[in-house]
C-alpha cells in the first residue's frame, strides 16, 4: 500500500514484468511536471536501453503513460546523439577533444570577463533538469563565474504563476494540494490548460471527480478534448481571462455565493474587489470575452455553490502581458468562496516542464537564491554565502530575465553558456534571437542532441540523457522525487553537473564545487534551502525512496513533508491572511487591426515537448505529428477561400510563416491556433509578441495580431 | 479471473499512447496492433481506440485455411502462428471490425492478442497499462457485463448476423451528443 500520503492516488496492484537478461530502472519520465513513474528496461550484458515497462506502483500515474512517456526511452540509443565535443572551425562544428573544448571555454570566459567584467558572461539554463543541476547552475553563476546574469527558460512558462501565487498566498507551490485531492472536488474550473494533451495523466483524477458527480468548467478559446467533456465551456477570446473572472466574481458576489466567514477571517482586500467587479456584469463581460452571458452565469453558480473545488490553470492564463493579474484573479475565485486547505479544495498550475517546480526554487532564477530566497534580501544573502563559504559581498545581485538576457547578447553580455534549453525555438521573435546569439563573442552549449540553438554555438559539449544520471525532480504538486539512471555515458558524453564542476576547477574555483555525486549536491541543497520557503532540509534520498516522494516544506529529519498546504488557513503573510487583489481588465499588449485582423494563439500537441528538440527526433512521435499547422474555423476559412490542406501564409508585424490549413470547428472564428514545437522556417515564434509581463517578465506568447493569405503553391516538403 | 478489455470512448483523448505502448509488449515484435480513429475530423476532436474485439466466434479464425489463428483457454483470439500463417489475408477480409493486418514482408498476419505474454502472467495488456485516461481498462468480464458503470455493448448486428465480443464498449452519449460522438452536427461550445 505504501505511505499514507499516497492512498488516494492512481497506483494499481500489479508488479512490473522483468524479462530475462534485463534489469529495470525505476525512474520518472523526462517530459512535463507530472513526473510519471516508469521502469526503463536495460539489457544487462551491454547496458543498452531497450524499452519501457509500466511502473504500476507509482502513485501519480500507476503505470499509465502518455505517448511521450512511452517513447521517451527511445532517446537513449538515438543515432543523432552528440557523442563528442564539437568546436567551430572555419564556420563548421567539428569533432574535438574534451581538453581542447575545455581549454577554449576557460580561456574565453577569462578573456571576456577580463575585458568586459564578470557580468559579461551569462548562463541561460533550463527547468527540465534535476534539482541538483538547477541548484548547481545558480551556484556556478554566482560564485564560479561571479556573474549576475543567469536566468532560465522557466521564465517563459512558470513565472507568472509564481508571481501570482506569491502575491496572493505568499508562497508559490504549483499545487496547494496533493493531486489525489482533485478526485474529491465538487467542481473543477480549468482555465487555459489543454489538460488532456499537455498533462494527460491528470485525466484519471479529473474523471475520478466526474465519477463522483463533480462538475467541470473549462475556459479555453478552443474546444479541446478537455473542453469537449466539460459541463460548461467558456470559449473566451484569448487574453480576456481577467475580465472573465471579474464577471464570475460579479455573479458570485451578487448572488451571495461567497464564504463571508472565510473572507473576513482569512483574507484582506475583498471590499476593493467587490467595488471593482461591480461593473463587470455578464453582458459587459460577454462583450469583452466573446462568450455567452448565460454560460458565465451558469459557471459562476456552479463554482459558487460547490462546497469543494479547484481553480486550475496553465500557460493559456499565464503567458500574457497581464499574466500575473490573471493568475491572482483565478486564485480569487477560491479565496472568495473559501475553497482552500481541504481535501478537494485549492488552486494549482499545471507545471509544463519536467522540473518546472524545483527549477524555480533553488537559485537559477536571476532574482533568487536557493530555498525560494530573494537575492536582494540581506539575510538570505548572508545565509547562502555562509553555506557556500564565501563572503556575502561576493554574491552578485539580480541580473537580466531570460528574454532581456537574449536581447542583451552581443551588447552587455558577450559570452553565453546555454544548458538544457533551445531559445531559438522557444522565444518570441526567434528571427531576432538568432541574430542575438550570432552576435556573441563566444557561445557554448551543452546538449545531447544538436538543437537549433546548439547549431549556432562555438563549442557544443555532449551531455547525457536523463536516464543516465541520478537526482531529484519536484513535480506539479511540489512532491520531490527520485530520478534514477543507468550507469553509463555513451561515447565521450559527460553528465552536465560534472562538466560544470570541471569548468569551476579550471577557473580556480574548484574548492566550491567538490561534488562527487548528485547526492553530494543534494545534501548541500538541503542545507541551502533550510529555513527558506521551499525547505528541503528534511528530505533525503532514502526518504524519497521510502515514501515515493516527499512534499516540501520538509524542514526537519523527522518531518514527512506537507502534502496539503494551508490546512490551518494561515497564509504566508505576517498577518496570516491571503491577499484578495483586484484587477481591471487591460487586455493583451497587441490588438487586432485592419491590417492584422485575426488573433493568433499558440500551444502544444500531445506528441511533442517544448521546442521539440527531443520529441521531433523520435520517429513514432514525429510520425503522428510531423509538422505544424494552422487551425482555422470554417467561417474564417471561407472568407479567405481556404480549403483544408491548402497552404496559408500567416504574418504578424514581426514575421511570417507558411503552414498547412486545418479547417476545424473547434476553434473560434476570430482566431487561429498554431503549435510551437518547430524551429527555423516552421517556428511560429517568428510571429509572437515579445511584450513582457511587467512583474514576471513572461512574454505574451498567447496573443498577437496576424493576417492570413492563401498561397497558391504548396509548401512542399516540410518535416521539421 | 476472467478479465477483458473495456473501452470507454468518451475518455479517449486520441493520444495514441496505446498504439505506441502496444509495440512494447514482448510478443509484439515492435508492431502495433492497436487503432485510434478520429471520429469526425473538422467537427470535433473526438476519437476512439480499437483493439481486437475478441469475438466469441471469431470470423478470422474460422476463415483461416490453415488454422493458424488459435483461441486461448480464456477466449483470447491470438495472433496467427508464424509457422502456420501463409499471409493469404482471408482473415483481414473476414473480420467485421478490420483488425488483422498482414506484414507484407514477412507474409504473416498480426493482430491484438491482448498481450498474451502479459495477461498470461496476470498483468494488464500494454494498452490498458499505459492508457493515460483510463479509456482502456482491463476488468472482470462478469462484473462488466452484469453490472456495467454505464450502458455497454458487446453484441453487434452485422446485417442480421449477431456477433458477440469479449471486448466491451462503454457507449458514448449520442442522445445529447455532449462529447461529439454523433456524426454530422458538430458540438456547440
Amino acid at each position: 500500500m505504501g505511505h499514507a500520503q499516497n492512498k488516494d492516488y492512481s497506483q494499481r496492484d500489479y508488479d512490473a514484468i522483468l524479462r530475462d537478461g534485463e534489469e529495470l530502472i525505476s525512474t520518472h519520465c523526462c517530459f512535463c511536471g507530472m513526473q510519471c513513474g516508469m521502469n526503463i528496461r536495460v539489457r544487462k550484458e551491454d547496458q543498452s536501453v531497450v524499452g519501457v515497462e509500466p511502473r504500476y506502483d507509482f502513485p501519480m500515474n500507476g503505470g499509465r503513460l502518455c505517448p511521450k512517456g512511452v517513447a521517451a526511452y527511445r532517446q537513449a540509443e538515438h543515432q543523432e546523439r552528440i557523442l563528442h565535443p564539437l568546436i567551430r572551425k572555419n564556420g563548421k562544428l567539428e569533432q574535438a577533444t574534451w581538453d581542447e573544448a575545455m581549454d577554449l571555454i576557460v580561456s574565453k570566459i577569462q578573456e571576456i570577463q577580463g575585458k568586459y567584467g564578470k557580468d559579461a558572461f551569462g548562463i541561460y539554463s533550463g527547468s527540465s533538469m534535476t534539482n541538483e543541476k538547477c541548484y548547481l547552475m545558480g551556484k556556478f553563476a554566482r560564485i564560479g563565474l561571479g556573474t549576475k546574469n543567469i536566468d532560465y527558460n522557466g521564465r517563459y512558462c512558470m513565472s507568472s504563476a509564481s508571481v501570482g501565487f506569491n502575491q496572493s498566498l505568499g508562497l508559490d507551490r504549483g499545487g496547494t494540494n496533493p493531486w489525489s485531492d482533485i478526485k474529491f472536488a465538487d467542481v473543477l474550473l480549468i482555465a487555459g490548460s489543454n489538460t488532456a494533451e499537455c498533462h494527460p495523466l491528470s485525466m484519471p483524477y479529473i474523471w475520478g471527480a466526474r465519477d463522483r458527480g463533480a462538475k467541470l468548467i473549462v475556459v479555453d478559446p478552443r474546444q479541446t478534448k478537455t473542453a469537449l467533456v466539460a459541463d460548461v465551456h467558456l470559449n473566451i477570446r484569448p487574453g480576456t481571462d481577467v475580465a472573465l473572472v471579474n464577471g464570475l466574481l460579479h455573479v458570485m458576489i451578487k448572488e451571495d455565493l461567497i464564504d463571508k466567514d472565510f473572507i473576513t477571517n482569512h483574507t484582506t482586500g475583498f471590499e476593493e474587489l467587490k467595488e471593482l467587479v461591480h461593473s463587470y456584469n455578464p453582458a459587459y463581460v460577454s462583450e469583452i470575452t466573446g462568450t455567452a452571458a448565460d454560460k458565465i452565469i451558469t459557471a459562476a453558480r456552479i463554482f459558487g455553490q460547490a462546497k469543494n473545488g479547484f481553480a486550475m490553470f496553465a500557460r493559456g492564463v499565464e503567458q500574457h502581458a497581464t499574466g500575473t493579474d490573471a493568475v491572482s484573479n483565478y486564485v480569487n475565485l477560491c479565496l472568495v468562496t473559501g475553497k482552500f486547505g481541504r481535501k478537494g479544495s485549492g488552486v494549482a498550475t499545471f507545471t509544463g516542464q519536467g522540473n518546472g517546480q524545483g527549477g524555480r526554487e533553488h537559485g537559477q532564477k536571476t532574482d533568487q537564491l536557493p530555498g525560494f530566497r530573494k537575492i536582494t534580501d540581506p539575510k538570505a544573502r548572508e545565509y547562502i554565502a555562509g553555506v557556500w563559504g564565501v563572503d556575502e559581498s561576493e554574491l552578485p545581485g539580480p541580473g537580466l530575465s531570460a528574454f532581456e538576457m537574449l536581447q542583451s547578447l552581443g551588447k552587455e553580455i558577450k559570452g553565453l553558456l546555454l544548458v538544457c534549453s533551445n531559445p531559438i525555438v522557444s522565444s518570441p521573435t526567434v528571427g531576432d534571437v538568432g541574430e542575438y546569439l550570432k552576435s556573441l563573442d563566444f557561445f557554448v552549449c551543452m546538449d545531447f542532441f544538436l538543437s537549433e540553438s546548439a547549431e549556432l554555438a562555438d563549442v557544443v559539449l555532449p551531455s547525457t540523457v536523463w536516464i543516465e544520471d541520478n537526482g531529484t525532480m519536484t513535480n506539479v504538486e511540489g512532491r520531490v522525487l527520485r530520478v534514477k539512471g543507468v550507469d553509463r555515458t555513451p561515447g565521450e558524453s559527460k553528465r552536465d553537473w560534472k562538466v560544470i564542476c570541471d569548468i569551476a576547477e579550471r577557473l580556480g574555483r574548484g574548492q566550491y564545487f567538490q561534488f562527487n555525486s548528485p547526492e553530494d549536491i543534494f545534501n548541500e541543497l538541503r542545507v541551502a534551502s533550510k529555513g527558506g520557503i521551499a525547505d528541503y532540509y528534511g528530505i533525503t534520498y532514502e526518504k524519497l525512496d521510502k515514501m515515493q516522494g516527499v512534499f516540501w516544506p520538509c524542514p526537519t529529519e523527522e518531518s514527512e513533508g506537507m502534502p496539503r498546504l494551508f490546512e490551518d488557513l494561515t497564509f504566508n503573510f505576517p498577518d496570516g491572511k491571503a491577499r484578495i487583489l483586484a484587477f481591471e481588465y487591460k487586455g493583451p499588449n497587441e490588438r487586432t487591426s485592419k491590417e492584422y485582423p485575426i488573433i493568433l494563439t499558440t500551444g502544444r500537441v500531445v506528441y511533442h515537448y517544448l521546442s521539440g528538440n527531443q520529441t521531433r527526433r523520435i520517429d513514432t512521435l514525429r510520425n503522428f505529428c510531423p509538422d505544424p499547422y494552422v487551425e482555422i474555423h470554417p467561417k474564417l476559412a471561407e472568407q479567405y477561400n481556404i480549403s483544408n490542406g491548402e497552404t496559408v501564409k500567416v504574418s504578424s508585424p514581426r514575421g511570417s510563416i507558411e503552414l498547412v490549413a486545418k479547417i476545424t470547428k473547434i476553434t473560434r472564428e476570430d482566431m487561429v491556433f498554431v503549435p510551437y514545437h518547430w524551429g527555423k522556417s516552421l517556428a511560429i515564434n517568428h510571429l509572437t509578441n515579445p511584450a513582457l509581463e511587467p512583474k514576471s517578465k513572461i512574454p505574451e506568447f498567447k496573443v498577437c495580431a496576424v493576417k492570413l493569405e492563401k498561397i497558391a503553391s504548396s509548401a512542399g516538403e516540410m518535416h521539421g | 479471473m476472467d478479465k477483458v478489455l473495456y473501452i470507454d470512448y468518451e475518455r479517449c483523448i486520441g493520444c495514441r499512447a496505446c498504439v505506441i505502448g502496444c509495440e512494447e509488449c514482448s510478443g509484439h515484435d515492435h508492431l502495433s496492433r492497436m487503432f485510434v480513429d478520429e471520429l469526425n475530423p473538422g467537427e470535433t476532436v473526438a476519437t476512439s481506440p480499437t483493439p481486437c474485439m475478441h469475438c466469441v466466434t471469431p470470423a478470422c479464425a474460422e476463415s483461416c485455411p490453415v488454422q493458424a489463428i488459435s483461441i486461448a483457454a480464456d477466449g483470447t483470439v491470438l495472433s496467427a502462428s508464424m509457422e502456420k500463417c501463409i499471409g493469404c489475408k482471408n482473415c483481414t477480409y473476414a473480420c467485421p471490425f478490420g483488425i488483422p493486418k498482414v506484414d507484407d514482408v514477412k507474409k504473416v498476419m498480426y493482430k491484438c492478442d491482448m498481450c498474451y505474454d502479459r495477461t498470461s502472467k496476470g498483468r494488464p495488456p500494454m494498452c490498458a497499462s499505459v492508457c493515460p485516461t483510463d479509456t482502456i481498462r482491463f476488468v472482470d468480464q462478469s462484473d462488466l457485463k452484469n453490472d456495467p458503470p454505464k450502458p455497454v455493448q458487446f453484441k453487434w448486428d452485422f446485417g442480421g448476423t449477431i456477433i458477440e465480443t469479449r471486448t466491451v464498449i462503454g457507449l458514448p452519449d449520442t442522445e445529447e451528443n455532449r462529447f461529439g460522438y454523433r456524426e454530422g452536427d458538430g458540438v456547440q461550445s
